[in-house]
């Protein structure tokens, strides 16, 4: 059985390295591009039936095959001996390339008609990535590798992973991953065939942006399950990992935007190819660092024999791709100048040097101890103090630009203009100050973080308010018809928008619980309280039972706010037969305002219990900004009826 | 031109400006990484620097006041070994023969004050032992 998805999957590279190298050869012949399209959909086909066997062989429990006995095990709901097929190494590789088929099966099936040579050349491209991860699978990470016996059972899924989150968000993540290797293929392509104009743009645009959005609700599911299982009470520790994944969407963020400069003005066309090269090869970087112990990290990964591929593989990609751009620099001249430096071009123009500043603060700091060590011999570690301290003030000042950038418009903006603009949200934003200095917020760090987020708050809605009331007026309809008018005609624009405010929410969530989270420790037999903030808890007692596949204790304690009970909170310790760590489940209760967020540590003989209880405020505005995150993206995404020509008018 | 100067005193500037926040997060915020042997091979010059240390907790070490939730264990690597105390929640992943990484101050009466305890976690992606 695993023999056929082994065979499967070689056949699929000498499928995929067929079409890689007919794509090009052919490409004026419509007969050979005929077969090697049909060679791609081919890989497709043979992929997805390595997986259908790899998934049958989890779902029937087939221990002789390591991959599944490593993940699974007897007692092991459905839904997570699906969720297996991503668990390890081996079988998340295989996804990668399954949905990398998949991806790249759409691509050319929706281009049918388009700028041929260039499609062709993408294929190409996407084909010999499709190659490469294929030929790791058939080698050093073989999902299909057999034991030379059949265990009684399987090592059973890592508790930690049982979690619905779980379950979406390593695809999410691989998702967005491989997404961007379509746009960076059509760049390339461009590069290659001198079609250097926008085509390629219009093109890749839509896929850039399911591969960024995926990729930034995986990186917010992670954060999610960091914060609700890992129970540490945060819910990004800058471990290299969740780094890994962060990069690649700032340079995408960035590359989304200077799109627009270069579809609009024909600018920064050298500096476009720069930035989808890199999301690319990030992307790779990040599925790579994942999987190599080349970085100390608190998921220690065992080194494997992956790092020598990935590396080579990046090399020549990062090489190939620099130096072909180097070859056709001369004919990527901008069309036009930038002519102020008061204008939304220098505010994107800022943008991104903003972004890939983070991303590149990011990575020298991921890799820094690495390198420190290879060179220094002494070893050190970078920690979140670190990346908050370097990171933060860069990310207040893109918030800020957001603002801007709203109010400002293209080409030189008239000062008038733009003093009138500001006026009604930078009022309602000092307005805001003089609120949070009647509260007693005396902190300068949030007496300039929050007016900022209000700032751009205010700007955006003064925006939509004004497009509103231009639109009203000239059609006659009420405001809200109006402005849901906007929003179906402007998918792309007003998408943006609601994407801009997801981030101040998440923005707005993430400086609430940075800088004023209170935390407090203490011991308590039952009976007993403790306070902290607001709360009072009062341990009420221990219990224990047993269930399927654990023993669990659970501590519960009533909670009252302000003297009035408002609930109990029963955190627990999960005992797993199967594995030998115990797993602290933590007790969160969540308002509006805040969390009060209750792990419980451990407890004496004599039912003597220690506790931490965090008091973390605004966090639940993270996963609002979230949902707000998907809603925009998904707005900008959808189709327009109308091919998408001229954006619409300032 | 000028225009363009512009601009490019603009970009400088940011790159100063994210270059100079670097610098200081540097400054602030790296912390030196020891195993147990490297750390006592720098002798009074590592006194109350705060410092990360790797080691092995060490069998028969550990030790736990009930009240007040102190927490006293040696670690070793193998040569050398280590006193630690830590006062906080001990992650669940703490048990003799773990690995830890412990980070705090060395005390000039050798002990290890540490503030932040590290026990190694569990590997998602772990090739076959």
């Amino acid at each position: 059985m695993a023999n056929i998805g082994y065979i499967a999957l070689l056949l699929a590279l000498v499928a995929s390295m067929y079409a890689a190298i007919v794509f090009v050869l052919g490409r004026r012949h419509p007969a050979l591009i005929h077969s090697a399209r049909n060679s791609l959909l081919a890989v497709c086909g043979l992929v997805s039936i390595s997986v259908a066997v790899l998934l049958y062989a989890l779902l029937t429990h087939n221990f002789q095959i390591e991959y599944v006995a490593s993940h699974t095990s007897h007692d092991l709901s459905l839904a997570y001996l699906l969720s297996a097929l991503w668990a390890g190494n081996d079988g998340s590789l295989l996804v990668w390339a399954w949905l990398l088929s998949i991806f790249a099966a759409v691509a050319v099936f929706r281009k049918r008609d388009i700028g041929g040579e260039l499609v062709s050349y993408a294929s190409s491209i996407v084909m010999v990535t499709q190659a490469f991860f294929l030929i790791l699978l058939l080698s050093v990470s073989n999902p299909f590798q057999q034991l030379s016996f059949v265990p009684a059972d399987g090592r059973g899924l890592n508790p930690l992973l049982e979690n619905p989150a779980m379950i979406l968000h390593p695809p999410l993540l691989l998702a967005g991953y491989v997404g961007f290797t379509i746009p960076f293929a059509f760049a390339i392509a461009a590069l290659l065939t001198g079609k250097l104009s926008n085509e390629w743009l219009i093109a890749i645009r839509r896929w850039t942006l399911l591969a960024w959005l995926l990729l930034g609700v995986g990186n917010l599911i992670g954060a999610w399950w960091a914060y609700v299982v890992l129970g540490w009470g945060g819910y990004w520790g800058w471990d290299p990992i969740e780094n890994a994944g962060l990069m690649p969407w700032l340079v995408a963020t960035a590359f989304l935007h200077s799109i627009m400069m270069q579809r609009r003005r024909g600018m920064l066309k050298i500096w476009n190819m720069l930035l989808i090269i890199l999301t690319f090869n990030l992307a790779i970087f990040g599925t790579f660092l994942t999987r190599s112990g080349i970085l100390s990290s608190v998921h220690t990964f065992s080194e494997s024999a992956l790092g020598p591929f990935f590396l080579a593989f990046i090399g020549a990609t990062l090489f190939g791709s620099l130096g072909l751009l180097y070859y056709r620099s001369k004919e990527l001249k901008g069309e036009a100048e930038m002519e102020s430096l008061v204008s939304r071009e220098s505010t994107f123009l800022l943008n991104n040097l903003l972004l890939v500043g983070a991303a590149f603060v990011i990575f020298l700091g991921t890799v820094f101890p690495a390198i420190f060590e290879a060179v220094r011999g002494a070893r050190i570690s970078v920690g979140p103090p670190f990346f908050n301290q370097v990171s933060g003030p860069i990310f207040l000042a893109l918030i800020l630009l957001v603002g801007i950038c709203t109010l400002i418009g293209w080409q030189r903006a008239s000062i008038k203009k733009l003093i009138r603009n500001f006026l009604w949200p930078l009022g309602a934003a000092l307005i805001l100050v003089i609120v949070l200095l009647f509260l007693g917020v005396r902190e300068w760090h949030a007496l300039i973080a929050f007016p900022v987020c209000g700032f751009v708050f205010f700007t955006i809605f003064y925006k939509w308010f004004q497009e509103t009331r231009t639109r009203q007026q000239m059609r006659a309809e009420n405001y809200l018809k109006a402005f849901w008018g906007l929003v179906v005609t402007n998918r792309p624009r007003y998408g943006g928008y609601i994407v801009h405010i997801a981030i101040i929410l998440i923005a707005i969530g993430v400086i609430g619980s940075s800088f004023y989270e209170v935390e407090k420790e203490a011991v308590l037999k039952p009976g007993e309280s403790m306070t902290v903030k607001n709360y009072t808890l009062t341990y009420e007692g221990m219990n224990h039972y047993e269930a399927q596949s654990k023993s669990v204790v659970t501590a519960t304690l009533s909670i009252y706010n302000y003297g009035e009970l408002v609930g109990k909170l029963t955190p627990e310790k999960h005992f797993h037969w199967s594995y030998e760590q115990a797993v602290t489940e933590v007790a969160i209760r969540t308002t509006l305002r805040e969390d009060l967020y209750v792990i419980l540590i451990g407890w004496d003989e004599d039912n003597t219990t220690a506790f931490k209880v965090l008091v973390n405020p605004l966090v639940i505005w993270i996963w609002i900004g979230g949902g707000v995150f998907v809603l925009g993206g998904l707005i900008a995404f959808w189709p327009d009826s109308s091919v998408y020509a001229h954006p619409s008018g300032q | 031109m000028l225009r363009k100067r512009r601009f490019l005193i603009g970009g400088i500037t940011v790159f100063l400006a994210i270059g100079y926040l670097v610098f200081m997060g540097f400054q602030d915020s790296v912390t030196y990484y020891y195993t147990v042997s490297e750390l006592m091979e720098q002798g009074s010059s590592i006194y109350d620097e705060n410092v990360r240390v790797k080691g092995q907790v060490a069998p028969g070490s550990v030790e736990q006041e009930a009240t007040g939730r102190i927490l006293r264990f040696t670690i070793i690597d193998g040569e050398e070994s280590l006193s630690v105390t830590y006062q906080g929640a001990v992650p669940d992943t703490f048990k003799v023969g773990a690995e830890v990484i412990v980070e705090g101050q060395f005390n000039s009466n050798g002990i290890f004050q540490a503030h932040t305890l590290m026990p190694k976690c569990p590997s998602r992606y772990v090739p076959q032992q």
